[in-house]
């Protein structure tokens, strides 16, 4: 059984299409992620989900249900805000229990429930003051145990880490699953930080100008994104993008880079003598010495060293950029000639024209043909 | 040779009469050598916007000298400091073109048209703003509005460059590459330059050295590398590096043979006594409660170490975050490659004493970074 | 710069008080003016210094003028309290039509919202005087001449427009996620108005019902020409003292320190929200 289910949502503001004949399926238990640049409408369709919006053409199910002409306040469905929109008038506790309030529930059982969500998210010391007296983390700490407090069998978090500082966004990145595990609801969760979306998703839906463009697990994009806007907007630092027209040999297929061949064995020999767009992640590239096979000569132009990683620009024979990241602490040129070396099996090929990526051959049957 | 491009000495600043107001900066001492890129790195209301606004002239000093180049500035104006800034809310004039904002900042300098086009030119392409010169600044994103502005400060020949976030709008996708090209730039031309950034990854790929500050007190002035390695203090560790470093209260016991840690939860970490200096094992003991800081790229797995479980598994395509269940509190650990941990699945952990780095339980001072003494 | 010379806190001083001085001044001299007779208050040149007399209050309050020409009925009292009564409930009505009027213009654009809202606005830009005689004919007609059922009707022209646009800005600037989150947490509409939207835009509905409330206290024309004496606020009663025997400056005097101080009283005492309105900048997140 699925939780969530949309077909064919289309919303048009005036005459701007926001969503575009949409449909996805989030099961039962799912942890899903929205995920996509400003703009690509994520948080409408969010709110369309919760009800505060109503959609053009097409149907909201929740539960099987067609929730789509049901009011918000009769959807069971909890959310969080990207602004933590708390209630500036009431104190934290009042804004957590304003879920409970709607039900009629006793006095008592409120008072529990505030209690137990509020010591969950180690905000139950400051439960009194309002609003204006809470730390970014506490405020973002009591949207989301507004949003947790009624048990919602489904759960909308709109970006709720945008507005926090790196070090709590990181922490509460740690501490989200294992908040979401124990409540067991369906989640849909919006962000812009693709890191959030791989650390977070179960699956991941990329959205792109009101459409989704590619939906599947985090392995399933970073490793084969749909096409080169997705494999831009994963990874950091961002692919590289290179023009290349792939070729054959006796070997199989390969691309030169500065008059060196580098074999891509995961793709058919068909994909040769298509213009194509060669992505390398700057971790598939790595320096090497002058004279191992493969070695391509480039120029360093500077080295940015991030904290657990280090990132170097460097410049080809032909003057393009190439980024390379290595783990921090691993020995790598600073400035001046150096060479570098290229994992052939963790490029892409993209059609230049399209953008889409080239299939590769399958690797499962490629291995499972090893192995026999 | 280097010489000294900008000299702070024993600075304050106070919002309200002096000695009695907010006192926003307290005596800070800085100095830049010319050609360096430096940080002034802190969360908000540290002092570091302060900071720079008083270098620019736009905030008067209240106490203490400011020198550019061996000459006093502090009550001189703005423009006679000689001092470019691309400012944090990019302040574009909204009736000129982005290519007309970035060469109206080499009006004072009198070139030809020609090379004022060329320098424009090159700028644009550096930026990847090329396609929006002609466009105004209403018209265009603010990641390309923060571009145009920091074209403006960039292209200017001034004897300093004052960038106020200078990436903080920028799309993400563009940030890797053009931390390298701006500062490859910057180094090329041997300009000097200070940026003020809350983000400590900008700060650490950016700058030769980062101006740590904290409620209006510099914390430590360093190289990233030493920041990282030997931080000064709790606050200086905690805050530089991501994921942030794991931290563990302990207190210290030593013998003649052994240091030992006792964590929460009966937790014991034992290293032979050999694994530190004399002076780190002596100003160890005299303690009794310290603070244990580990950063998480360099926490091992290994069968013997202490057990951990795992809380949560998390692969970012190309590093792992694990975060463990560690002594009553998390440790989190990052691994370069796809790891397969269960949650609950059972890890040890080993915390190599060469990358300990021990605090003072009570004034959060370093005390030793692994072997040797801070 | 934040840090002043004193030579600069002495000269804003200065400047400070004397643009004090320039303001309070003609009310400073209308109270005193109220503690004098016609004739001191007449003197040149005039003074500071006088035996004060509360001969223009009790007059006022017995409602019998002494003037040359003998004994003259007055109801100023009268008028006060019809001011107060139609400036009140003038304002209850608009309040109570205006601000739910509000929310929706603010919350639910539909098809002429704009339209609609901007005729109310409108009604603001006529002069008075263009209405004044087609309106006395429909009363007549209606029988609401005299009555104050159709000042408080008419009275509406003036406090409609004024909550309606001020409240709706208001709304407005309370985040919609703020109620949506209201929604979303099992409340209906009706709730989210009642517990988040009016709340919030509390401050604002004050300043709008004070500024409504003085603009209706202010009202002369309408007054003049619906209302006969009994009916007639202060505005229209102080003509009274435009006597055939001349002018009654202290009476007037009088007679205006007593009618500003509800006003001036409200205005102080709302003078709180006013503030606490512009703090809550915070609500649009």
């Amino acid at each position: 059984m699925t939780t969530l289910q949309l077909k064919n949502i289309v919303k048009r503001y005036k005459s701007q299409t926001v969503l575009d004949d949409l449909t996805l399926d989030v099961a039962d238990g799912e942890r899903l992620v929205l995920f996509g640049p400003s703009g690509a409408g994520k948080t409408v369709l969010l709110r369309l989900v919760a009800g505060v919006i109503e959609p053009d053409e097409g149907r909201v199910l929740i539960g099987g249900e067609d929730m789509t002409d049901v009011d918000a306040e009769h959807r069971g469905v909890g959310m969080a805000f990207q602004n933590f929109a708390l209630f500036p008038h009431m104190s934290a506790f009042d804004n957590i229990a304003s879920p409970l309030t709607a039900t009629r529930s006793s006095k008592e059982k409120i008072a529990a429930g505030v209690q137990k969500v509020a010591k969950l998210l180690k905000i139950d010391h400051v439960l009194t003051h309002h609003p204006k007296a809470l730390s970014n983390g506490q405020k973002q700490r009591t949207a989301l145990a507004r949003a947790l407090v009624g048990s919602p069998p489904l759960l909308l978090l709109d970006d709720p880490l945008r507005n926090v500082d790196a070090k709590l966004r990181f922490e509460m990145r740690l501490e989200l699953p294992r908040l979401l595990a124990a409540q067991g609801a369906t989640v849909v969760y919006v962000t812009q930080d693709y890191k959030e979306a791989m650390a977070l998703g179960d699956r991941i839906a990329v959205m792109a100008a009101g459409r989704i463009r590619q939906v599947g697990t985090p392995q399933e994009i970073y490793n084969a994104p749909a096409d080169i806007e997705i494999a831009r907007l994963f990874g950091d630092p961002t692919i590289n993008l290179l023009d290349v027209v792939p070729q054959r040999s006796g070997e199989g297929v390969f691309v030169e880079l500065s008059n060196v061949r580098v074999r891509l064995a995961d793709y058919d020999a068909d994909v040769a003598g298509k213009e194509c767009v060669l992505g390398l992640r700057p971790e598939a590239i790595s320096f090497a010495d002058a004279v191992a096979p493969g070695a391509i000569p480039v120029t360093v132009e500077a080295e940015t060293p991030l904290n657990e990683k280090t990132v170097t620009l460097a410049l080809t024979a032909r003057g393009r950029e190439i980024l390379v990241s290595r783990p921090a602490g691993t020995p790598g040129p600073v400035a001046g000639p150096a060479h570098i070396a290229v994992n052939g099996t963790q490029a892409f090929l993209f059609d230049k024209t399209s953008g889409a990526l080239l299939p590769r051959a399958d690797l499962a049957a490629k291995r499972s043909g090893e192995a026999a | 040779m280097t010489d000294t491009a900008l000299l702070i000495k024993d600075v304050d600043k106070f919002y309200g009469p002096v000695d009695y107001g907010v006192h926003a900066v307290k005596k800070l001492n800085m100095d830049v050598q010319k050609g360096e890129i430096i940080a002034l790195l802190g969360s908000s209301g540290c002092g570091k916007t302060s900071t720079l606004r008083m270098i620019a002239g736009f905030e008067a000093v209240s106490r203490g000298t400011i020198s550019l180049a061996g000459r006093p500035v502090q009550t001189l104006p703005p423009v006679r400091r000689n001092v470019a800034m691309a400012f944090e809310g990019y302040s574009l004039y909204p009736p000129l073109t982005v290519r007309e904002n970035i060469a109206f900042a080499l009006k004072a300098s009198k070139l030809s048209q020609g090379v004022v086009d060329e320098k424009v030119a090159g700028i644009a392409k550096l930026l990847e703003i090329e396609d929006i010169l002609g466009r105004y600044p209403s018209s265009i994103s603010g990641g390309q509005q923060q571009r145009a502005s920091l074209g403006r400060a960039l292209i200017r020949d001034a004897s300093l460059h004052l960038l106020d976030e200078p990436m903080g709008q920028l799309e993400p996708q563009l940030r890797a590459l053009l931390r390298g090209r701006i500062k490859h730039y910057i180094k090329e031309r041997g300009l000097t330059a200070i940026l003020v950034t809350h983000d400590q990854t900008e700060a650490n790929a950016l700058a030769d050295r980062i101006a740590v500050m904290e409620g209006g007190v510099l914390q430590q002035f360093d190289t990233p590398q030493k920041i990282k390695e030997r931080p000064a203090n709790l606050f200086t560790g905690t805050f530089v590096g991501e994921p942030p470093m794991n931290v563990f209260e302990a207190s210290v016991s030593g013998s003649e043979s052994k240091v030992a840690f006792g964590l929460k939860d009966g937790v014991r970490l034992e290293y032979p006594a050999s694994d530190f200096s004399h002076a780190v094992r002596d100003a160890l003991v005299q303690r009794q409660k310290v603070v244990l800081g580990i950063r998480p790229y360099s926490v091992r797995r290994s069968a013997d170490g202490v057990t951990g479980r795992v809380a949560v598994n998390q692969w970012l395509g190309d590093q792992t975050h694990i975060a463990a269940d560690f002594a009553g509190g998390t440790m989190v650990l990052v691994e370069h490659d796809r790891t397969e941990l269960d949650v609950g699945q059972p890890i040890g952990i080993h915390l190599d004493p060469s990358s300990l780095h021990v605090f003072d339980g009570e004034s959060g001072r370093a005390i030793s970074h692994g072997q040797e003494l801070a | 710069m934040e840090t002043m010379s004193p030579l600069e806190r002495v000269l804003r001083g200065l400047a400070l008080t004397l643009v004090v001085v320039f303001f309070m001044f003609p009310i400073f001299w209308i109270f005193l003016m109220s503690f004098q007779t016609n004739e001191t208050i007449l003197a040149i040149p005039p003074s500071i210094v006088f035996s004060p007399t509360l001969s223009n209050y009790a007059a006022l309050i017995t409602g019998k003028l002494q003037t040359a020409a003998g004994t003259l009925d007055i109801a100023f009292m009268r008028n006060l309290g019809n001011s107060i009564f139609l400036s009140v409930a003038s304002v209850a009505v608009a309040l109570v039509l205006g601000v739910p009027a509000a929310y929706a213009f603010a919350r639910h654009k539909f098809k002429g919202s704009e339209d609609i809202a901007f005729t109310l606005l409108s009604f603001r830009f006529a002069p008075p005087l263009l209405v004044l005689l087609p309106l006395t004919q429909y009363f007549q007609w209606l029988g609401l001449s005299n009555t104050y059922f159709g000042l408080i009707w008419v009275y509406q022209l003036i406090c409609l427009p004024l909550i309606l646009w001020i409240v709706r800005g208001y709304f407005e600037d309370i985040s919609a996620d703020v109620e949506y989150a209201y929604r979303i947490a099992g409340h209906s509409w009706f709730a989210t108005f009642r517990k988040i939207a009016l709340p919030l835009a509390g401050p604002g509905i004050a300043a709008a019902g004070l500024l409504a409330f003085i603009f209706a206290w202010n009202n002369f024309v309408f007054a003049l020409v619906l209302a006969s004496a009994d009916k007639q606020p202060v505005t229209v009663g102080a003509l009274a003292f435009v006597t055939s025997s001349g002018i009654q400056y202290g009476q007037i005097a009088a007679a205006i320190v007593l009618s500003v101080t509800p006003t001036l009283a409200l205005a102080l005492y709302a003078q709180r929200y006013l503030v606490e309105g512009l703090s809550l900048g915070a609500v649009k997140g």
